[in-house]
């Protein structure tokens, strides 16, 4: 999507947006399904995000802006959605199984981390699905979720920490 | 599963492993017509609340409910009969005052004249009645 001038913002095509929608879909999405470990929740609430972005589009300037202000909306509305349902700390047992892509070299191993970062508290487990599903430094995760950059790495740490943690734990059940 | 597939100290191990568990997966299929079909909907509804909210904020609001319609209706209709009805008596009543006042300078045309031609029948009698007294 090119630059936008004051011009044409103001006017924006439902092609363009549609364009948006396409490009942005699979990380939308991805960020809910692993937040949420709830496929049908994953699009609802990725629907919502692209209903809301549709009467912001005006506001964002650049394609960058646009990635940037998916991102957040999305982090943002995933806690939203968690609080207003209310629904218990997810259990690794009730996780239901993500789609493993084909692709996987070990979709055993993915598919267990997949369940232990959805069983992360809110904000680390969206540092972490920000970290290693886009690929974001600390600094840009820090921005997007408006947080210290500080907290941003204690999080990972901790995180990380404990998933390799889990993972010994669960790799030593399996070989036991 | 072999346990030292993620030993302690190798964090780059661990890093590759979690980007390859969270990689983006693909958006359900229809996704985004889906999102589409909701954006459109959701613009139309847009504009008619717009439409709404300008309507609301405004007098004219009023006007929206059938009833008070239809009777703004018949009030202008009933006015514009009364309207053109008071024109028309008015005109007629103009008409009638102009013709009066023609006929009360009639009147006072013909007043004066036969003032005057009883002044001269007064002066004639007068006249003969001096003669027959300058004869004796």
């Amino acid at each position: 999507m090119a630059e936008r001038t004051p011009a044409n913002s103001a006017d924006i095509a439902e092609s363009d947006f549609a364009q948006i929608v396409r490009l942005h879909q699979s990380m939308v999405f991805s960020i809910a399904q692993h937040f949420l470990a709830d496929r049908s929740a994953a699009e609802e609430l990725a629907q919502d995000v692209f209903l809301q972005l549709h009467a912001n589009l005006p506001a964002l300037k650049s394609e960058a802006h646009v990635t940037f202000w998916l991102r957040r909306v999305t982090a943002h509305r995933c806690i939203d959605f968690k609080r207003r349902r209310t629904l218990p700390q997810v259990s690794l047992d009730d996780t239901p199984e993500p789609a493993a892509p084909a692709h996987s070299p070990d979709p055993f191993l993915a598919r267990r981390l997949r369940q232990f970062v959805a069983s992360l508290p809110e904000k680390p487990r969206l540092v972490v699905i920000l970290r290693y599903q886009e690929d974001m430094c600390a600094e840009d995760i820090a921005e997007v979720l408006a947080m210290p950059l500080a907290t941003v790495k204690s999080h990972l740490q901790r995180s990380l920490a404990l998933l390799r943690e889990k993972v010994m734990r669960a790799l030593g059940k399996v070989t036991l | 599963m072999n346990k030292n597939l993620i030993p302690d100290n190798d964090a780059n191990r661990m890093d590759e492993v979690l980007k390859r568990a969270l990689r983006r997966e693909h958006a359900p299929d229809g996704f985004a017509d889906r999102i589409l079909a909701r954006s459109s909907e959701a613009a139309l509804s847009a504009r008619s609340s717009a439409a709404e909210s300008i309507l609301a904020g405004s007098w004219l609001r009023f006007f929206t409910q059938p009833l008070v319609r239809w009777a703004t209706l018949t009030a202008l209709a009933t006015a514009m009969i009364l309207g053109v009805h008071l024109h028309s008596v008015r005109r007629e009543r103009a008409r009638g005052e102009a013709a009066k006042q023609r006929l009360m300078l009639a009147l006072r045309i013909a007043g004066s004249k036969l003032q005057l031609a009883k002044s001269r029948v007064n002066e004639i009698n007068a006249g003969q009645s001096e003669k027959p007294e300058d004869k004796e």
